[in-house]
């Protein structure tokens, strides 16, 4: 390359640098939306957003492009999210422990990297109850059976979960203390499929997952639900009793949805609200969400924004709860 | 045994339609290249092209994507052989005696070794898939945090026979190793340990910034303080293939990696990561010639190849009859499978025998493109050497840079890469070997948190580790490795690495 060809080529890409703000300013949006999902591959989120993105792409008439930046139990990707500029092309899918994060830096004296109020939300688009679950080597048949053994064997049964303060951890953290401070031994694992091996392989008597990634483990029987998380009895799962049924006041989900960092502009925000709606209702998406078990639980931003404050509740709640771990 | 032979032709019946032909050469040919190219792991390839399987059926879907996993594993050996450049943790041992052999201008045979010896490890391993799943996958079911434990005892005590150096050398390496391996969210209290306030660090080091910067960056930096002599690696097209003298070097070394590779594969968690890293060691533990290991030994390249493969075909056992993920591969495909309304589960056999038998009778076939794939390129690739290094050196430094950001697109990765860049230069200079390291760091963090959950497993008692029987075999082999070579040091025998040691010393004056 000479000299002449570096100056032209660098006067190019100054020029279309320029070009860009005009542009932005007047339609949005004008280039490609990135999604950061902040969990590995494979998981909760990822199977919901990569068909959620796919049918967006033809509503925006954009490219969808999701990003994985994983790491820290999604601290990472929620960082980056964060901290990215808010014009609308950032976006962050993430689950449950989104309201976790804060909370466990703040138990820990740590800097917070971000609280919720960094966060818009857009939408949610399914809220799968959790279900208690016990292997198929336990003779426990009910839940009373459960609390009754572990109140007489304090600390001696094992449930395994997908990491400290982690989306499964949480609600066996609830549920204990709803059962009157029940006592049982904690087996922290470093995901939900680990969480799921050591519960199949006895390593762990107890386990609580949710409903879509263990009904073929309850299908096959290898896994005995006792109770269940929702507010109603899941469709799957007709026969299993609500943990209200059964007088112990706790609820919860693993649920998706999508949020945009503080200060995205007003008609931006309105923008992604409206394209979300269609495209959560699109026939595609919501044979996606059937396939995987689950039910289209769709809140569109003033519905979400109240059921995130309340979830959110639960969940400081229940990591003050558990406090610091010794160790 | 006759059932399971009327379902495989049935799976095949299944698999050799033309389409589903054409999707297993796709997945194939994409596998290939995103093993071939440092910038894409399969991870990143699977998920990417997940979207693109919307429109196709299950068994369409999972046999392309499965296909681009298990033609990664053929593709991974190129970089390593060629540049020394590691794809992905397991490769990382192709690259000591791999690209030995390609210094001594063998480099058309060691590609051709890798990729032979990858077909027979993976149909190897694909045949004990369709004949003995269902009970392999309760065993491994059985494998927890305590049998883990005493697995990564053995291969602790295996890395005496990892490297060409000497002892203390390699002590030293696995010991900076597993203590990079510490680096993190300590996962039972939730504490960050040596992270400095970056939360890129909670999830630990990677191995692959680390593998690819003391392997490849380093070697890219030592090379302009020696005389580089070009001719050696442009050798003639005859000599691309094996000799007679070489396959008869790599046959067992192949048949004990595929055997060893399937047993670790099937074991849930990272496991298969340590399968190439055991190969090796076994490899050199039993040969005549150990000392020729890291100067181009064609069991060193074999052995890891056939590991590294039909441990990812081993990985398929516990996806395929439990419905339980070894890795974020197996658990991307699960998430595919699930996407298309086919739930992973150990009824999957029962419910889905099409999408199961023409998956399984897909590997055969896509393990036969992948070969036929692979050895015509083996010229191509060998003359990439011919490229003067004024321009191939730029181009790879590019390439581990771009590769190790796309991983998990994270700049930290990149400085760590950087860092250790430099760190492998000074290695080389003073003659350490990396290989210590890598493997310390591979290990580290799984046996901390697997030792740790069997201790809450016990409520502390180390008796758990004696008591259930996996545990305890791995356990008395261990004892039983040490006593050998204590006996060794009481007879005062000395073996190659004494020797070894001795020879460093007289060298430096």
């Amino acid at each position: 390359m000479d000299r002449r060809n570096f100056v032209a080529g660098t006067a190019a890409a100054a020029a279309a640098l320029a070009i860009r703000p005009s542009v932005a300013q007047s339609v949005y949006p004008d280039h490609a939306i990135t999604i950061i999902n902040p969990f590995p591959p494979g998981g909760a989120t990822d199977v919901v957003t990569r068909p959620l993105a796919a049918v967006l792409e033809p509503i925006v008439k954009q490219p969808v492009v999701i990003e994985t930046k994983a790491g820290a139990a999604g601290a990472v990707g929620t960082q980056v999210a964060a901290n990215a500029k808010p014009d609308g092309y950032t976006l962050l899918s993430h689950i449950t422990s989104i309201s976790a994060h804060s909370e466990v830096d703040k138990l820990f004296g740590r800097p917070l990297k971000f609280t919720r109020a960094d966060f818009i939300p857009l939408a949610r688009f399914v809220a799968d109850p959790c279900v208690l679950l016990v292997n198929d080597k336990q003779p426990y048949k009910t839940l009373k059976e459960l609390v009754d053994d572990a109140k007489k064997r304090p600390d001696e049964i094992i449930y395994s979960s997908s990491g400290l303060y982690g989306a499964l951890h949480i609600p066996t953290a609830l549920f204990a203390k709803a059962a009157g401070g029940l006592k049982l031994r904690h087996l922290p694992t470093n995901g939900g499929g680990p969480a799921l091996t050591a519960f199949l392989g006895n390593n762990a008597q107890v386990l609580v997952s949710s409903v879509s990634a263990s009904l073929a483990q309850i299908k096959a029987g290898k896994a005995r639900p006792l109770a269940l998380f929702g507010a109603q009895r899941s469709k799957a799962l007709p026969d299993v009793p609500t943990m209200k049924e059964l007088g112990y006041d706790v609820e919860y989900y693993l649920w998706v949805g999508m949020f945009a960092p503080k200060g995205t502009p007003a008609n931006v925000v309105t923008y992604l609200r409206d394209a979300l709606k269609k495209a959560a209702n699109t026939d595609q998406f919501k044979a996606a969400i059937a396939n995987l078990g689950q039910d289209l639980a769709y809140l569109d931003q003033p519905d979400f924004a109240k059921f995130w404050d309340a979830d959110a509740k639960r969940i400081e709640a229940a990591v003050n709860e558990i406090g610091r771990v010794q160790g | 045994m006759e059932s399971t032979l009327i379902s495989l032709l049935h799976g095949f019946s299944v698999a050799l339609q033309p389409d589903n032909l054409w999707y297993a050469f796709i997945g194939c040919l994409v596998g290939t290249l995103v093993g071939v190219l440092p910038g894409i792991g399969p991870l990143s390839g699977i998920s990417i092209l997940l979207p693109v399987t919307f429109g196709l059926n299950a068994t369409q879907a999972v046999i392309m994507l499965a296909g681009i996993y298990y033609g990664s594993q053929y593709g991974g050996s190129t970089t390593s052989i060629l540049m020394r450049i590691p794809g992905e943790a397991s490769s990382v041992m192709t690259c000591i005696d791999g690209n030995a052999m390609a210094k001594k201008g063998r480099a058309g045979a060691a590609l051709c070794i890798a990729a032979v010896g990858s077909w027979i490890a993976g149909t190897f391993g694909i045949i004990m898939l369709t004949l003995i799943a269902p009970p392999l996958a309760t065993i491994a079911l059985r494998f927890g945090p305590p049998e883990y434990t005493a697995l990564l005892v053995l291969g602790l005590i295996f890395l005496a026979y990892m490297s060409s150096t000497s002892l203390v050398r390699t002590l030293l390496m696995a010991c900076i190793g597993l203590m990079l391996g510490m680096i993190g969210i300590d996962n039972m209290t939730g504490h960050f340990r040596y992270s400095f306030g970056l939360a890129e660090l909670g999830d630990g080091i990677g191995i692959v910034p680390v593998a690819v910067g003391l392997f490849g960056l380093g070697e890219i930096l030592a090379t302009p303080s020696h005389k580089v002599v070009g001719e050696v690696i442009a050798p003639k097209l005859r000599e691309l293939l094996p000799s007679r003298q070489e396959w008869r070097e790599a046959s067992m070394p192949i048949a004990r990696g595929s055997v060893l590779g399937f047993i670790i594969g099937i074991i849930p968690g990272s496991a298969h990561i340590i399968s190439s890293f055991l190969s090796y060691a076994l490899e050199k533990r039993i040969s005549k010639r150990p000392e020729e290991f890291g100067k181009g030994a064609v069991a060193g390249v074999a052995g890891p190849e056939a590991a590294n493969n039909s441990a990812s075909t081993g990985a398929f056992v516990p996806m395929l009859a439990l419905g339980i993920p070894t890795g974020p591969i197996t658990a991307v495909l699960i998430g595919a499978l699930m996407i298309h309304g086919v739930p992973a589960g150990p009824q999957l056999v029962s419910d889905h025998p099409d999408v199961f038998w023409g998956f399984v009778a897909s590997m055969y076939v896509g393990n036969l493109m992948l070969l036929a794939l692979n050895l015509p390129l083996v010229g191509l690739f060998v003359s990439l050497l011919r490229i003067p290094y004024a321009y191939l050196y730029p181009l790879i430094i590019m390439f581990c840079v771009i590769g190790v950001y796309e991983v998990s697109h994270s700049i930290v990765d990149v400085w760590i890469m950087l860092i250790m860049g430099v760190f492998g230069y000074a290695l080389r200079k003073f003659n350490f070997d990396p290989a210590p390291l890598v493997l310390g760091l591979v290990i580290a963090p799984i046996f901390e948190q697997s030792l740790r959950q069997s201790l809450i497993m016990s409520n502390g008692n180390y008796l758990i580790f004696f008591s259930r029987p996996i545990s305890l075999g791995l356990v008395i082999v261990s004892i039983g490795l040490l006593a050998l070579s204590a006996l060794a040091f009481v007879l005062n025998r000395k073996d190659w690495r004494t020797k070894l040691a001795e020879a460093e010393v007289g060298k430096t004056p």
